[in-house]
């Protein structure tokens, strides 16, 4: 630092002095946080890849090449055919897109194939899935549908309800501050003392929280957390159904419940923001064409919100793919594996089966999934900038 | 008599239209409030029911009612001597305290260069920290388990296991903080830089007399995010405290709950010792805290 009051001799060197002492400077800045993330944050990504080549249980065996991604896999082809389905799903998605831009003639028929291909997706997705699943690793298969299930269930029900809630909020209600804060509250509050909460209030005793508010609607108790069973076959009776079609255990919905209660707070403070960025005279053009309360907020407030609803559901999608701490309180062993979601799969697969490899691979394959959907948050966010 | 009953009737009849109207023409409103008000309960129902259950006897959280007979603040002397939550408490203090003075010195420094100073392969470094913000914590886990326990290579002091070391280190940095900092320190006018150039300054008396004093709410926010990261953090804990020394309170909870028995009301009152630090601060810097995730758009 005292260095630099020593004025420039020739310009020309104390330029290229001063350059090289700015960048020796900026270094030994980063340095610290580097080599704390650096260590913990990326190396591991590229040790997981390594030991998923290998044997390894506790210590480190053969080196086996992709034979620990055959065994989760099972069948290549299989999976071939699934990303094969992605991708159609992918093109019908910009058929449709195209529709929407296209004129009213040709709409129609663009829309028609678009269905078409959303159909024939489905149905390759589902043909590769299941040859996966047929030869595959049936615990970890059965945990992305799971997370999948967690991901469905809450994401669209949290949304919908913090929309709701922002939206009156808006409006110039009394202690708004008040309300706003005891939304957030649950958000706030540390995920594993809530989760622990929830575990006394949905256990399937009869005086429990959860049975004796379903009690005064005539319900009787049910088991909740403890409950392997799909919602199907206790609300229809549909025992026969298997894998996808059955949907989710009751246990498993009392997560999604969780997730819901957690996050709608989060939600709601930033649709808030984001009706605080609709200009009021929009409001008030449509007004003066007679739109009523409902009709503003459903031609006027959804859609001028739809970047900011997609966002959201984006990243809290993204969200429960690394869920991990409230599902892993709330997992008891009676609900078996109807509540094992992914991240949950790989913790059990290191600390409770020990078999490193099998985890470092299923860990690479879900950081796969988690960089194609980042990925595709970065480019439908690109494009769609407003109006949805 | 009989004109006094009608007097009465109409001018009842007049209240109740008059109530009616109003009524009728609050209706939106009231239905508006309703929803909140039912929104609010079933945000607070499970705080309720917390609460209730840690002030109630043993017999009660099993025959529960509504509320306890005669509060049992006992329990929480209970659960912070005999369940050990005290010590739990004391640990998370501790590991909190220490992993917020290194996300701070870090993150201080590291945004400072990012956002201020120039140097050869900025934007690349930067774009390879912000990639770690993908990355979920259950797939680090387990390599980093094997680096604490000195498995990959030899560590100072041998294995980290049950250390704070072991607790703190790994978070001691993180791109969110780093970034949020560096959006900051990048909008300080370039004319403060040049004027303490001029007066002999470099950059590290530039960053510790200007900089810092002028982003106390940037550095706020970052205190913010790590105080209840760090006090919230369960999965790591959970696989380097193998035994109580250093286990912080969230993993003692968890073991509350797996190992001890039926004490509902123990455990509900250890829940509510482990989230008051967080509600404290929560509820005295409200707004930035709201208005910090807001602007964000941080999702845990």
């Amino acid at each position: 630092m005292a260095a630099e009051t020593i004025k420039k001799k020739t310009p020309g060197y104390s330029a290229k002095r001063r350059l090289l002492k700015e960048n020796l400077t900026a270094y030994l800045f980063i340095l610290p946080a580097f080599l704390v993330i650096g260590v913990f944050g990326l190396f591991p990504i590229g040790y997981s890849i390594y030991m998923s080549l290998y044997q390894w249980r506790v210590r480190q065996g053969d080196f086996i090449g992709l034979e620990n991604y055959s065994k989760i896999i099972g069948d290549w082809t299989g999976l071939l055919t699934f990303v094969a389905g992605i991708g159609l799903l992918i093109a019908a998605y910009f058929i449709w897109n195209n529709a929407a831009k296209s004129v009213s003639k040709t709409k129609m028929a663009f829309k028609l194939v678009a269905a078409i291909v959303l159909i024939a997706s489905g149905v390759i997705i589902s043909m590769g899935w299941g040859k996966m699943i047929a030869s595959g690793d049936k615990n970890f298969l059965n945990s992305l549908i799971i997370t999948l299930f967690y991901a469905l269930g809450s994401v669209p029900l949290q949304l919908i309800l913090a929309l709701i809630l922002a939206y009156i909020l808006f409006q110039n209600i009394k202690g708004k501050e008040v309300f706003r804060m005891i939304f957030f509250l649950p958000y706030v509050t540390p995920v594993v003392t809530t989760a622990v909460v929830f575990r006394i209030i949905f256990s399937p005793r009869e005086t429990s929280l959860a049975n004796i508010l379903i009690g005064k609607l005539g319900i009787a108790p049910l088991k909740w957390l403890f409950e392997p069973k799909a919602i199907t076959e206790l609300l229809f009776g549909l025992k026969n159904l298997n894998g996808l079609l059955a949907g989710p255990s009751l246990a498993l919905v009392t997560i999604i419940l969780f997730g819901v209660w957690t996050f709608v707070g989060y939600n709601t403070v930033i649709f808030l923001a984001g009706l605080g960025g609709i200009s009021k005279d929009v409001y008030e053009a449509a007004e003066i064409d007679g739109a009523n309360s409902f009709d503003l907020f459903r031609f006027v407030t959804v859609p001028l919100l739809s970047p900011i609803t997609f966002y959201l559901f984006l990243i809290s999608f993204i969200g429960t793919f690394k869920a991990f701490n409230h599902i892993y309180v709330m997992k008891v062993p009676n609900a078996q594996k109807t509540v094992v979601t992914a991240s949950v799969q790989i913790f059990q697969t290191f600390y409770t089966e020990n078999n490193f490899s099998a985890a470092a691979t299923e860990a690479i394959i879900l950081f796969l999934i988690i960089l194609g959907l980042t990925f595709a948050q970065n480019k439908i966010l690109g494009e769609r900038v407003f109006y949805g | 008599m009989a004109s006094d009953t009608q007097k009465l009737n109409s001018s009842y009849q007049t209240h109740k239209t008059h109530r009616e109207s109003f009524f009728t023409r609050n209706l939106g409103r009231i239905i508006l409030y309703l929803l909140l008000i039912i929104g609010a309960a079933l945000a607070l129902l499970p705080f309720y029911w917390m609460i209730t259950t840690s002030l109630m006897t043993l017999g009660e959280t099993i025959n529960r009612k509504w509320l306890p007979a005669v509060p049992q603040f006992v329990n929480y002397v209970n659960a912070w001597n005999e369940a050990d939550f005290a010590k739990y408490f004391l640990n998370s203090v501790i590991i909190t305290f220490t992993t917020i003075i290194g996300i701070l010195v870090t993150s201080i420094l590291a945004g400072y260069a990012f956002g201020r100073i120039k140097f050869f392969g900025r934007d690349v470094i930067f774009a390879i920290l912000l990639s770690t913000l993908m990355i979920p914590e259950s797939i680090t886990l387990l390599p980093n388990l094997m680096l604490i326990r000195g498995n990959i290579f030899p560590l100072p002091g041998g294995s980290w296991m049950n250390t704070l070391q072991g607790l703190t280190v790994p978070f001691m940095a993180n791109a969110f903080s780093i970034f949020l900092l560096r959006q900051f320190f990048a909008q300080i006018p370039h004319e403060l830089w040049d004027a303490a150039r001029i007066d002999g300054s470099g950059h590290f008396r530039f960053l510790l007399q200007i900089v810092i004093p002028i982003s106390k709410a940037a550095i706020m926010t970052v205190l913010l995010f790590a105080f209840t990261g760090s006090w919230n953090a369960f999965a790591w804990p959970l696989l380097v405290t193998t035994r109580n020394t250093w286990r912080p309170i969230m993993v003692g909870l968890w073991t509350f709950v797996s190992e001890a028995g039926p004490e509902t009301n123990l455990l509900m009152a250890g829940a509510v010792i482990s989230l008051l630090p967080i509600l404290v601060i929560y509820f005295i810097t409200q707004k930035q805290f709201t208005e910090g995730i807001a602007t964000t758009g941080l999702k845990g």
